[in-house]
This record gives structure tokens, sequence and C-alpha cells, in this order.
């Protein structure tokens, strides 16, 4: 297309051409009144005086030719795309997702006239849309209003119109958002707004957990209100069991609570109590039993992640006499105002004749039974120091404290005569979750006195960080040991003895100090009862005695999981979803560890191998990311050794569609009443192609502007008619 | 076969050895050694007094001692191998050296326990005397009277009021660092009411006779629980029991 057209001098804005040909009309005006009754030359002065005052304001505004091309092209159209995890879910054959795709192609044909930019909008702004995305891309929820801002805040040219291709179910703007609210938050852009839901009409039947909510934050040992809110679409549900499980590492998921929800209007809320009992992050599976026709069974169960906080350590403390071993660690205990600790020794055994009656006697029976059955997971860990298990009647309860140890445990056994192999402790339940082997045919301890050695292990554990730190690896003499046997599978030895040799084969220096993580729990072995000349010994003075605080703050700190005693930290890279890459991000604390190992086990009884990731070379304390690749829906819990220290543990979980999925009906109404507050249109993908198609537009692309005259001939010209008329005017006898 | 009995009893046998060659067991041990101060040396007549100090409790509580009397010097190294000493005496004590009062300051910073038994509580001079030299030790920590709600009035007996050779007074004066008493001030003479000669008691108990002295030997078993327990019978658990039972007694 080509046009032909003139202008003025684009120098001087309108207001200056207005007044500039405001002036020569009214000297034209003035002209015509002064020559009304004037006969000789009146013509001619006329004459000049026009050609003057014409020529002078072309001189002034420069007259032009303009000679343009352009092109008629149609308006830009943003169309957004619903980028949620939500478009996954299950839409009679295919999924909402696959249904926006083909509106996407559908828009571009029914637009073929229209600039279609498509954008792909979820929680955090816009991107391109790609139907070839991974579900990597996609976002939990998808929030319309910060998309729009997105786009309003984009350079180039803007919209003449939006359309939205979603289910309706946005996190903004909310369901409950009234049409001036939606006006309020879309209208910025200050285009219309069309909609293209592309639900089918009412959305699958389904019973779902709409929401999980805690009342506060989780702290182990305490009770937590969990309400669990459960929705019912197109589904007769009436009364839905309701269950929350704790998933632990070999075990099967233990139940916290359960009850039931009575739906009606389809929806009911049901508000359980559970409490966990061990600290940092657990996973809990809520679930529902699913109604007979349920569409979509998938989040009919959700795995939640409680990061479990202490208020205080619970702490038992069991020694079977009072020595001062003892004294230097219930001193310890009870000056760590963190530590709520609750304390039993064995004060008088049957061979004692205290010459007194019991009733002027300040002991109370020891509670064992009641201990190590009823209370028993109220504790965060137990310590068990030179007390027989066979004499006071802990041997029966050993299984218990297996499975204490492994549903999330602290153990510690403190050495003594009567600890491990002297106390009735090799060849039970309890040696399965112990970091050493017991051999019942040795001799329970030794009496020579020795200085413990420090292993690689030892030397590499930020758990004996604070020890070494304070006294070197310099140890006091101990006087004696317990005869520990050879390490057990997952067991790391951090001190052992110089002479003293383990193992079947005796080639393995005997341990002295070994610790192990062992199901969900953690259990440590101190075969020396002399750790007390840390607190009071001569050597102790260097160090005012806080080598002892040293090492059992490290020892308690590693057992419940304390950050500061691990290898390093390690925590998810993003959110896991089942089906799609996991990454782990592993931060060593210390650098030179060498090598990172991460081992990833689906909680629970899975016979599942582990995942085992491997990375070399690391020698700083950069952050590392491992792919663990896809994952199945489910509990895991990541292991990462760093170099030779103990390992760290993160639980995590993994879900198919998560928070994204847990309301599967689709809002028409919202996408009606976004377009109808924004002058647009709200479809659906079968009527799509009644969408108005927005106005062309005129694009120039070259345009060329000539001047009629030089304007130095304007101005000669001016000059010569503007003589001419002069001297016409003195001859007519004009001044 | 070494068991956990023969440990125990090997306490006795090991009483003269080094401290470092003790022994699996035994190290933690009960061990009422003797402060030495200057030239002063325990009463000959209370030599054996804490040999059955420790007899006492390991016949009466699962407790181990180390049945022996040792004798260590305020002004040694070795003062600081074990977290207890008593401290007895008869008369009035010398200043102490600078190298005596360094030595009991390192061992009461440590965390050490010490019992201050006069042997002459009507004569008063050697309690004085201690304080006075106390003062230098622990300038910032005052001696205070222990309220008859201290733990030590039931660390193993439940017992009313302090005894020893002679009745004293009523309570126990200590004192206190934190939470823990670490110097306790008996005018009981305690040791005179533990010692023994030739397999009889050594000293007669005035004014409440074997009676008195049975109480006496409680309060050094309380004591001695005390030491190796610390504030144990004061956790909450034990709380409704004890309450229980000294109702009891008083009805």
């Amino acid at each position: 297309m080509r046009e032909q057209s003139w202008a003025l001098s684009e120098d001087f804005g309108t207001p200056v051409v207005a007044v500039a040909l405001g002036v020569l009309l009214v000297w034209l005006a003035l002209l015509v009144w002064e020559l009304r009754t004037r006969e000789r030359f009146g013509v001619l002065i006329a004459v000049t005086g026009f050609l003057a005052a014409g020529f002078i304001g072309a001189t002034i505004l420069r007259p032009a030719h303009v000679s343009q091309r352009g092109s008629v092209v149609g308006s830009k159209v943003t169309v957004l795309v619903d980028g949620s995890r939500r478009l996954l879910l299950p839409d009679g054959d295919t999924t909402r997702r696959e249904r926006a795709a083909r509106a996407v192609k559908e828009l571009t044909e029914h637009l073929e006239h229209a600039r279609l930019e498509v954008l792909s909008f979820g929680q955090e702004g816009v991107r391109p849309y790609s139907e070839r995305s991974s579900q990597e891309e996609l976002s939990v929820d998808s929030d319309l209003v910060r998309a729009l801002d997105a786009v309003n805040d984009s350079a180039g040219e803007r919209p003449r119109a939006v359309i939205v291709v979603s289910d309706g179910r946005l996190a903004q703007p909310g369901e409950g958002a009234d049409d001036e609210a939606v006006k309020q938050a879309l209208g910025g852009l200050g285009v219309p707004i069309h909609t293209l839901n592309v639900a089918s009409a009412q959305g699958p039947k389904d019973a779902s957990i709409r929401g999980v909510r805690a009342a506060g934050a989780a702290v182990a040992h305490q009770a937590l209100s969990v309400t669990v809110e459960i929705g019912c679409h197109r589904l007769n549900c009436g009364s839905v069991p309701v269950t929350i499980r704790e998933m632990l590492r070999g075990e099967e998921p233990a139940l916290l609570a359960e009850g039931k929800a009575e739906v009606r209007d389809d929806h009911a809320t049901v508000e359980l109590p559970i409490v966990l009992e061990r600290a940092g992050p657990r996973v809990v599976e809520v679930s529902i039993a699913s109604p007979p026709g349920d569409e979509v069974p998938e989040n009919d169960s959700r795995l939640i992640t409680f990061n479990v906080t202490r208020d205080r350590i619970r702490l038992l403390h069991v020694a079977g006499r009072p020595t001062y071993d003892v004294r230097a660690l219930r001193m310890w205990l009870k000056a760590d105002s963190s530590v709520d600790l609750v304390a039993f020794f064995i004060l008088r055994t049957k061979e004692n004749n205290s010459m007194s009656d019991d009733s002027e006697m300040a002991l109370i029976p020891f509670p064992v039974d009641e201990l190590f059955t009823e209370h028993l997971p109220s504790f965060d860990a137990i310590v068990l120091q030179d007390i027989d298990a066979e004499e006071y009647q802990l041997s029966r309860h050993l299984k218990s404290i297996e499975t204490y140890v492994r549903a999330g445990g602290g153990l510690i056994m403190v050495g003594g005569p009567a600890s491990f192999i002297g106390g009735n402790y090799a060849g039970t339940r309890l040696e399965q979750v112990l970091p050493v082997s017991l051999d019942p045919g040795k001799e329970p301890f030794t009496l020579s006195g020795f200085v413990p050695r420090y292993t690689p292990a030892g030397l590499a554990a930020s758990v004996l960080r604070p020890l070494r730190t304070l006294l070197g690896i310099t140890l006091p003499e101990m006087p004696g040991a317990n005869t520990l046997g050879a390490a057990q599978a997952g067991s790391l030895v951090l001190w052992e003895h110089p002479t003293a040799k383990a193992g079947k084969a005796g080639d393995a220096a005997m341990p002295v100090l070994a610790l192990r993580e062992v199901g969900d729990g953690r259990s440590i072995a101190l075969g020396v009862d002399g750790t007390h000349r840390l607190a009071f010994s001569q050597q102790a003075v260097s160090s005012a005695g806080r080598g002892y605080g040293a090492l059992w703050e490290g020892l308690l700190g590693w057992l419940m999981r304390d950050p500061r005693y691990e290898a390093g930290s390690l925590e998810l890279v993003g959110p896991c979803f089942a089906g799609q890459s996991t990454k782990l991000r592993v931060v060593p604390l210390t650098p030179g560890a060498g090598a990172v190992e991460i081992e990833l086990t689906k909680l629970g009884t899975s016979s599942e191998k582990p995942i085992v990731k491997q990375v070399s070379g690391v020698t700083t304390t950069q952050p590392i990311e491992v792919d663990m690749g896809s994952l199945a829906v489910g509990g895991y819990t990541a292991k990462a050794k760093i170099g030779a220290a103990p390992p760290g543990r993160l639980d995590f979980a993994c879900e198919k569609g998560g928070e994204a999925w847990q309301d599967s009906r689709p809002d028409p109404a919202r996408l009606e009443r976004i377009a109808r507050v924004t002058q647009g249109k709200a479809v659906g993908l079968e009527d799509l192609s009644e969408l108005p198609t927005p106005p062309e537009s005129r694009v120039s692309v070259e345009r060329h502007v000539r001047p009629v005259l030089a304007p130095w001939v304007w101005a000669l010209a001016a000059v010569v008619s503007l003589g001419a008329h002069w001297l016409l005017r003195r001859r007519g006898g004009l001044t | 076969m070494l068991t956990r009995r023969s440990a125990l009893l090997s306490g006795v046998g090991i009483a003269f050895a080094p401290s470092a060659a003790l022994g699996f067991g035994g190290e933690g041990a009960f061990h009422p050694r003797v402060l030495k101060v200057g030239d002063g040396v325990l009463d000959p007549t209370r030599q054996e007094a804490p040999a059955r100090w420790a007899w006492e409790l390991v016949q009466r509580t699962s407790a181990p001692a180390r049945i022996v009397t040792n004798m260590v010097a305020a002004d040694h190294m070795d003062l600081l191998t074990e977290p207890f000493v008593v401290w007895a005496g008869d008369k009035a004590i010398e200043p102490l050296t600078r190298a005596e009062v360094r030595g009991l300051r390192q061992f009461l910073m440590l965390g050490g326990v010490m019992v201050v038994d006069d042997s002459a509580p009507a004569s008063g001079k050697f309690g004085e005397s201690v304080r006075r030299e106390l003062r230098r030790v622990l300038p910032e920590s005052p001696v205070v009277k222990l309220e008859d709600t201290h733990v030590i009035y039931k660390t193993y007996y439940i017992i009313d009021r302090p005894v020893g050779r002679e009745l004293g007074p009523a309570h126990v004066d200590a004192i206190v660092r934190g939470k823990n008493a670490q110097v306790l001030l008996l005018s009981h003479d305690l040791l005179g009411a533990l010692a023994r000669n030739q397999g009889a008691w050594a000293l007669p108990i005035e004014p409440g006779g074997e009676r008195q002295r049975q109480y006496a030997i409680r309060l050094a078993v309380n004591l001695a629980m005390y030491v190796l327990c610390s504030d144990y019978k004061d956790d909450q658990v034990h709380a409704p029991w004890l309450m229980r039972r000294r109702a009891r007694r008083r009805q």
C-alpha cells in the first residue's frame, strides 16, 4: 500500500502554526478592508499583498510532499495459558493440559490475522509457552493477577486483548472475589480479557483432601491439631474415614490418628490431634478411603513433611550404680537447660543391707516396665549406663528399645562393668541396633589402662569437632574398656583401642566409640567409663573441665540430628513430584571431603534397592546438586555421606499432584466473571470460534518527506512580493 | 572370667595403687580421700574412718567405693584426680600456703566436693580456721546454712538432721556454687562416729549412743550419694514418694 500527501513543517507544534496562520489572516483581512474604497492599483495591491502573505506563510511553515508505504496488520493478542500442575488432572480420556494445547492450536487458526503472543503463567509471572515444556516447569498454582502485571510491565507493544486459557481454579483472583475486586485486580491493562475454559463442563467425580492445616508448629512430644478438609464433587460420600500415619524407614507406617468426616454440602472438615515423637523432617501421610466412583484417586492422600522442632530434649538416663562417671554425665545433663532429664539410678541391690526400714529411705522402685512400655516413645533418647539388663528386668524390654531406635529414637550405651557383654546385652535384640557387635564368649572388659586413638572418621567427624578444637587429638587415659566387637553395617568408629582387636579375624582395632544410623534412629556405643576425666582430672585443668561438655554436646547433638554436628547440610532443590527429576543439594561443612555419596531409600517396608549416587573430587564447601532421577510417589530418606564423616539425613515426600490436585473442580463461573468485568467474552473449548477478533492495525514501514520548494526560494519570493506590494502601495497613496 | 562383681571388689586390692591403674569399674568408685594441709595429719584414732565410710557405703548401697584411706595434699596435683576430699581436724590450722590455696581453688572450680569435718566441735577452732582459709580460696562464695529440704537429707536415707560423734547443730553449713553445695561444713565429728579400732568402734557417741551412730552413718552414706548422684533425689519423679514417706514419719 502506497499513499501520497503533503504536510507542513514538523519543526513547529500546532500552536505555532495556528498563531502564524492567524497573523496572516488578520493581515489579509486588514488589506481587504483597506482596499474597499481604493480604485487606483487596488487589484495589484491586493494581489501582491496576498502573494506576500502566502510566501511569508510558506517561508515559515515550509510545505512538503509526503509519500509513505505501509501495511495493515492484525492486533497483538496475548494468550495466557495456565501453567499449573493442576492442568495435569485427568479430564475424560485426556488431561486439561492437553486440552489447553489444543485450545492454543485452535486459537492460532481462529485468530489468524492477529499477532498471538502465547505465554504460560504460574505462581511467579509469565514465561513463553511451549506445548512440549517439561513437567518440571509447571508450578503448583496459577496467579492471573501477577501474570497480567508482568504483561503490563513488559516493554514493547501492549496487547489489544488477552485470552486466558485455564480451568478457572486460579490462586488469584480468588474464589470469593466480587466483580469490583476482580476489576480492580485485573483492570490495569485496560484491554478486554477473554477466557477459555479447558475443563470439561462439570469436572471429574472426585473425593479429595482439599487441605491439611496444622495449628502452629510441630513440636516433638506435643499434641498438634491437624485439620483435614475434604471435598466431594459429584459423589455421594457420606461418612469418609480419615487416617494420619507417619512414614518410617524399614517399618510399616505408624498410625498417628484416625477419624471420620461427615460430608455435608460436598464438604467436610475433621480435626485430628497427632503427636510426633521425633524431631526433624517427618513425612506424614494423610489419607481418606476412596468412595466408589472416585475418578481421581491420586488426591485421596497427601504426603506432608512436618519439620518437627524440639522444645527440649527429653532424655532418659538409666544407670546401674552411682559412680563418678554417672555423676559427671548427670551434672552435665542437668546443667543444660535444653534437656528435660528423667533419671533412674539403681541405688540398692538385693545384696545390700541398708540397715533400716524402707520407710526411712528415699528410694523408689525402678519402674522398668512403665518406663520401657508406656513412656518409652516420649523420650528423644535413652542413655543406658552400666546397668545389667537381666538383673534389673531390662531384658524383657530390649525388643521394645530396638523398635524404639528403629522408629527414630536415640540410644547411647555408656561403658562400665555392667554394660555391653557384662550387662548381658550380647545376642539380644538391642545388640542389633548397637553400632558394634557383642560376642558373649569373650571377657566382658579389659582392666588395662589405655589412651583411645582417633580413627580417620573420628578426625573428620563434626560430632567430635568441639572436642578436637578444645583438646586437639590428645585424649585422657582410660582405666580399661568394655570388650566391643566389630562395627556393624552402617556404623562408623570414631575412637579405637590402640592394642585390643575385634572381629572374627582379629585384624581390626577394637572400637571404643562408634556411631550408627539404624532405621529411623541413631545409636552410640561408648565402651569406656572414664570420660569423666575430661571433666575432672589433672588433664582437665587446662581446659577448665570443658572437654567433657564438648564430647557430650557433640554426641547428644549428633544423636538428636543437630545440624552443627552433621557433616553437611542436605536439602531438596524444589519440591519433589513423582515422575520427574528430583535434585538434592549437598553443602559440605568442611572443605576437602573428597567424595560425597548419597543413598536414597524409600520409607516403609519397600524392597526396592536404594538409589546410590556418588560425586568425587569434592574439595570445597560449595553446594553440590545431585540428580537422583525420577521417583515414584512416596516418602524418602536421603543419607549423604560426606567423606569419612557420619552421614547426614533428610526425609522428604514425593507426590503425584500434591497441593495442585487437591481441588479438581473447574471454576467456569470465575472465568465468566473475569471476562464480564473486563468487557471480554467467556467461551469453552467447543465454542472458541465465538471469541471476537480484535480490529486490525495500520503499520507504516516507509515514509518520505520532500519540501515543495527550498526554504530560501520561499523567502526570496516573499521578499520580492512584499517589495512589489510596498511599491504599489506607495504609488497608490497608501503608507 | 572377669565379672562386674570382681571388678567392684577389685577396689580393695588396688587400694594403694596409683590412680591410673585402678582398673575398669573402680576408677569411678567413691573414695573418701583425706586432705592434707601443711604438716597436719589425720588424728590416728580416726585414720580408719574414711575406709569405714566406704565400707558402709558398699554394704548399704549399690555404689562402688574404695575401702582405703588415702591422704592427698592440697598443693599436690593428685588432688585433681578425683572429685571428693574430706578435710578433718581438731585444732586451728595455720594459714594455707599460696600453692594450697591455688590447689583447693582448682579443685573446687572443676566441680569437686569437699566435706569439712570438725573433730572437736566443742572448741570449734578447726571449723573457724577452715572458714577463714576458705574465704581466701573462694572469696566470692560465702558460707550459708543449708535448708533442711536440701537434697543431702534425702539422697539415700531420709534424715531429719545431721549428727556425728556429737549431736552438734541441727543444720549443715555450706559453700554453694551455682546450684551445687560444694563445701559442706560439719560440726558433728562425723569421722569420729565412723572411726574403728581393732574391730570395734573407736569412740563413744554422745549423747545418743549407738542409735546416734547409726544416724551418723546414714549421714555419711547420704553425703557419699550426694557426691555420686548430686541432686538426683530432687528430681520431680521422686517428689510424691518422698512427700508421702515424710508425712508417714511425722505421724
